[in-house]
């Protein structure tokens, strides 16, 4: 009767930790199948489980690609000119007023954003700045200094201006390795 | 390999950078009046700064600073960023600063490298 109860209870031990085994690994799964009758198995499957958590901690999001360089590099002529276009389109006869501007300078960003995109140039991240000013005889100087790869990442930037108001658009382009 | 990876700190921390930034701002800038003969050197300097203080941090970021310094006159200023990026590593901030004579507005975007 004992060694019953003893069997029984050693089998309850096998079943519980074949449940989580199989559900974190299939092919891990498989082997237990296998081996249930055998005490050694549950043991070596638990040490797996553990693993399996530092694993799961670890996880690589991104495998290696291997590619040293960008394929296709980014446009700045392009991009250029689709800078000197949207400036031109949107402010070519307009008057500075506060309301129009706020709005006007976010519309050229996500214009200017969308037409660069749609060059798919791959793997680059974009950076698009536009700031729209009115023309008092004010003096103005805007700077920009990036830490970043020279060989891959590059910016474009036109200025337009006409007798009421500027306006400046730049677009940072940088390589994700 | 645990010690390589570090796993992931969280996205760009933007109140750190908007605290070297102003910091920045203020040593070079704080207390000086518009100058068109000097603006240069502000600008050139605080974009240098501010881009040497946030490679201290030695975060694996590449930088891009920018900075506007206009005099006050009166006139109207506004400045958007669109950016196509990932999310949740990358970030930016942007500080505006003024005194009596001008306005200075520097942004800061990092863009993480894996």
């Amino acid at each position: 009767m004992s060694d019953l109860l003893k069997d029984k209870s050693q089998r309850r031990e096998k079943r519980t930790v074949k449940v989580p085994s199989e559900g974190s690994h299939g092919a891990r799964g498989k082997e237990a199948t296998v081996r249930t009758k055998d005490s050694i198995s549950i043991v070596s499957s638990m040490d797996e489980l553990g693993h399996h958590d530092d694993n799961a901690r670890m996880v690589v999001t991104m495998e290696n690609t291997y590619q040293m360089a960008p394929y296709k590099r980014f446009p700045v002529p392009a991009v250029e000119d689709i800078l000197k276009d949207v400036l031109t389109n949107y402010l070519q006869q307009e008057k500075y007023e506060v309301e129009w501007s706020q709005k006007m300078t976010k519309t050229i960003c996500e214009v200017i954003r969308a037409r660069v995109k749609d060059l798919m140039i791959p793997r680059y991240k974009i950076v698009v700045l536009v700031h729209i000013g009115q023309q008092c005889g004010q003096s103005m100087q805007m700077s920009s200094r990036c830490l970043w790869d020279a060989a891959n990442d590059t910016f474009a930037s036109y200025s337009f201006k006409n007798s009421s108001l500027f306006g400046v658009a730049t677009v940072y382009a940088v390589y994700f390795e | 390999m645990e010690e390589y990876q570090n796993g992931n700190e969280g996205s760009f921390n933007s109140e750190e950078a908007e605290n070297v930034v102003k910091e920045c701002i203020e040593n070079i800038v704080g207390a000086e009046d518009y100058s068109q003969t000097q603006v240069n050197k502000w600008t050139a300097g605080i974009v240098e700064r501010c881009l040497t203080q946030l490679v201290k941090q030695g975060k694996p970021y590449k930088y891009i600073v920018t900075c506007a310094v206009m005099q006050k006159t009166g006139a109207g200023l506004h400045t958007a960023n669109s950016c196509y990026w990932d999310t949740t590593m990358d970030g930016s901030c942007t500080v505006r600063w003024e005194n009596r004579t001008m306005y200075c507005v520097v942004s800061v975007f990092a863009v993480a490298v894996v």
